[in-house]
């Protein structure tokens, strides 16, 4: 039997039940977020090959597998530039109303796909999470880097295809790999907290599906933030709306986002992550006793 | 921070004091309207309905080099311990320290994906164990070896025979070399020409781990694995000790108990 002495992992890791040091000070959440990203990092393997299975599973089988993954947003795109182009009054620009549409509608794919497969992340695992130990933060991230990567696809196909209509490629847009690091953090926070969440309330699950839908029309993806006389207060509570936002200026104006709506979504982002995590950390340990 | 000569010094697993509380909802499915309700009747946790504690004030230190048997009823919690070690449930109360990589057979083919191939299985399932995709294309010419499945290896898992399914999954997870390895018993895997082999794996198992703590019923095997027996009754050890001296005392409780009942 050959065993070679690199394959194993270099350094030994030692798991303490419960965690070395107690209450709530600063330094203890040091300590577990360190000793988290230790572990995620540990586990990199599992979720690249969760990540690569899921893509593998999608794409594998049929020979038109990522045509069918973008028929969906080119369809409803198409019928939703119909319609409201002419709603909104932009019948004349309706090649504008399709890249405006498009900058929205892709980017909130991202999110409602990431959120609405986080929810039920750890509950669909539920079988690996009885059998062998896994940090569940594997679940929550690996859902969302795949939704990531299958985004990214689907941007650069449908920018492709929105040529022809008068999307052109810019400098700003090599923005765009911050923006969307941004908003997959602000993402994997909220979706960290739901895939935590809906493992206690079952009932969450499909609170998500109906909230991912009121969300979507209070954000300004079908219209213009423009076309409100005052900025009202949806808006303004609407952390998405940021991230939209940043993508609509980059990606339909072909201009570099202000300081000010990156530093927000940035600051933003950090406050979502803080959210999952803490919820992540003060439940953690009842998950595996409520699957 | 641990450093490197006490990690060395330190027995690999202890247990301190370390119990286990199972809690059983009448309905899993807790609702929020259930939460909500709580929250303005102020009843606290009033879905619980019984509790019940599968491992009480366990104290134990297991040392490099000891193979352990663990003997008892069923139901006194040797497979609830097991999986404690294995860090899938954490202890109600008490601290768990474990130190080093830990290979559970436990449950076979765990995360095993039937949409994937044989040979992306053992990616996925080895890199569960914490190894590699390098480490574990090392292991896949040794797999195919042991398994004789070489020639599915592209085929998707979920057109193997069962029998098929579980030979990969032993062979996959003793393949690596951990430092402490639990095996919790019926590894009866496959055909009686298999079952040989898998035993002759599980004995090389054992000499490349630095731990091995074995749950089983099969007495005999005990014997001539182990050198160290704990006894389980009701989730507390009753007996810690040289693993024949523990088998002897546990036959002869049982034989007594059946002279009893008579």
């Amino acid at each position: 039997m050959s065993s070679t002495q690199s394959s194993r992992r270099s350094v030994p890791h030692t798991a303490y039940f419960p965690d070395k040091s107690g209450g709530l000070l600063p330094t203890r959440w040091c300590a577990a977020i360190v000793d988290d990203l230790r572990e995620l990092r540990r586990c990199s393997p599992v979720i690249q090959n969760l990540v690569s299975q899921e893509l593998r599973v999608r794409y594998q089988r049929s020979f038109l597998g990522f045509f069918w993954t973008l028929l969906n947003p080119i369809l409803m795109m198409a019928t939703m530039t119909v319609v409201f182009a002419q709603l909104l009054g932009r019948g004349s620009d309706w090649r504008g109303y399709a890249i405006f549409l498009f900058a929205g509608q892709v980017p909130w794919g991202l999110l409602a796909s990431s959120l609405s497969d986080c929810a039920f992340c750890i509950i669909g695992n539920e079988g690996l999470i009885r059998k062998i130990y896994v940090p569940k933060l594997v679940f929550p991230v690996s859902r969302v880097l795949f939704s990531v990567v299958n985004f990214a696809l689907s941007m650069v196909a449908m920018f492709v295809l929105l040529i022809p209509l008068g999307a052109r490629p810019s400098w700003p847009l090599l923005f765009l790999p911050i923006s969307v690091l941004l908003f997959s953090t602000f993402i994997l926070g909220l979706g960290v907290l739901i895939a935590v969440l809906n493992t206690f309330y079952r009932d969450l699950g499909h609170l998500v599906g109906v909230g991912l839908q009121a969300w979507y029309f209070l954000t300004p993806i079908l219209y213009e933030a423009s076309r409100f006389k005052t900025h009202p207060w949806f808006l303004t509570l609407n952390p998405a709306y940021l991230y939209i936002r940043q993508f609509q200026i980059i990606i339909r104006d072909g201009l570099w986002p202000d300081l000010g709506i990156v530093a927000a979504s940035a600051v933003v982002a950090v406050v979502s992550l803080g959210i999952g995590y803490a919820a992540y950390k003060s439940l953690e340990h009842k998950l595996v006793f409520r699957l | 921070m641990e450093t490197e000569l006490s990690a060395s010094v330190n027995p690999p697993v202890v247990l301190d004091d370390v119990s286990l509380r199972f809690v059983s909802y009448r309905d899993k499915h807790y609702s929020f309207k259930r939460a909500m309700l709580d929250l303005v009747l102020r009843r606290q946790d009033a879905e619980a309905v019984a509790e019940f504690w599968a491992l009480r004030h366990i104290n134990l230190q297991i040392r490099k080099g000891e193979r352990i048997g663990i003997l008892g009823h069923n139901g006194a919690g040797k497979s609830t311990l097991l999986r404690l070690m294995a860090r899938i449930y954490p202890p109600t109360e008490g601290k768990l320290t474990v130190r080093g990589t830990v290979a559970p057979l436990i449950e076979m083919g765990a995360g095993f994906n039937p949409e994937l191939s044989g040979a992306d299985n053992i990616l996925l399932n080895g890199a569960l164990l914490g190894f590699s995709k390098r480490a574990m294309k090392e292991r896949m010419a040794d797999i195919w070896d042991f398994t004789e499945l070489g020639e599915f290896a592209d085929m998707p898992l979920k057109y193997y025979s069962s029998g098929m399914y579980m030979r990969l999954a032993f062979a996959v997870a003793s393949s690596v070399e951990p430092e402490i390895l639990l095996i919790d018993e019926s590894l009866g895997v496959g055909d009686a020409g298999f079952q040989n082999k898998a035993k002759e794996r599980i004995r090389q198992l054992l000499d490349r781990s630095h731990v091995v703590i074995i749950v089983s019923h099969d007495m005999a095997a005990l014997r001539e694995l182990c050198n160290r027996g704990i006894r389980l009754e009701h989730g507390r050890v009753v007996a810690d000790g040289p693993i024949d001296e523990l088998i002897d005392g546990y036959l002869e409780d049982a034989r007594r108990l059946a002279a009893g009942a008579v």
